[in-house]
């Protein structure tokens, strides 16, 4: 499905790789490190901004909620995920609110060091997006997609690159 | 003076199968949202239209070129959730896309 949506890697719920063998287009979303992580790649994320520390490689947020918390909190390198899939079910006004909370988000993660990352937020195939719809969303919000995926890249190479190390061993 | 026609882009579009709605009511549910959006002005010059895919669970929609960014997104923040599976130029080459897929697996892939 990931080659469908023109995508390379794609981060998957750690409860439902039970049964299933190590892959390098896949990256496991944890809240903490459990024995699973020893076979595949994963990031520990959390959407609660009390339980986020040196550990937490990605910090789901609502871009209605203020970024204050956030700001004294956010150290360098934290990637900052905000998920399309509630969105949806949005009227239009505050869909235009969201885009521009989108926007003040991604200025935020640049001048604070972080990784902005924008994700479909998807609980079955059906709900995924593609790469190109990503990159519709980020232009309309007035994000460089390249420029996006390009800094992504990177931050997901930094930070999986001693555990990818780690699984193919 | 040359006859110019505007750029064209057709996307294939996979809908969830077991939802009640149809490939029609889930076009005008994105025009909807695309009217929403970006105004009627933008729907109308993008020039929407629906076709049969003959593929089970895939629609098929063109779109201006100037206006896929707008109808992407639109399409993206509709509901049921619509997933953008190809797309081409050419109504031909999207379906020789399309079919080139394994369908079943498509249709059969569960997270």
């Amino acid at each position: 499905m990931s080659k469908l949506s023109g995508i390379d890697i794609i981060g998957i719920e750690s409860g439902s790789m039970s049964n299933i063998s190590p892959q390098e287009n896949i990256i496991l979303r944890m809240d903490e490190k459990n024995p699973i992580s020893d076979r595949f790649p994963y990031l520990i994320v959390t959407d609660n901004i009390r339980s986020l520390d040196s550990k937490t490689d990605l910090f789901l947020i609502d871009p209605f909620l203020g970024k204050d918390a956030l700001k004294r909190k956010a150290k360098r390198g934290l990637g900052i995920e905000i998920s399309i899939s509630p969105v949806r079910k949005l009227d239009a006004n505050l869909i235009a609110r969201w885009l521009k909370e989108l926007k003040s988000i991604y200025i935020f993660c640049q001048s604070n060091d972080c990784q902005f990352i924008l994700s479909s937020g998807a609980t079955s195939t059906n709900e995924m997006i593609s790469a190109r719809s990503f990159e519709s969303i980020l232009t309309v919000a007035g994000i460089n997609p390249e420029s996006y995926w390009k800094k992504m890249s990177d931050w997901l190479y930094t930070k999986t690159k001693a555990r990818w190390q780690n699984v193919k061993s | 003076m040359l006859n110019h026609r505007e750029k064209r882009r057709y996307v294939a579009i996979m809908y969830d199968a077991s939802e009640t709605f149809r490939p029609f009511q889930l076009y005008e549910k994105i025009g909807i949202r695309f009217k929403e959006l970006f105004g009627i002005f933008q729907m109308q010059s993008a020039m929407l239209k629906l076709y049969d895919s003959e593929l089970g669970n895939i629609m098929i929609v063109r779109c201006k070129l100037k206006y896929l960014d707008c109808f992407l997104v639109s399409l993206v923040l509709s509901e049921p959730p619509l997933t953008v599976i190809s797309i081409s130029g050419t109504l031909k080459k999207l379906r020789k896309n399309v079919s080139k897929m394994d369908f079943r697996n498509i249709k059969n892939i569960r997270s």
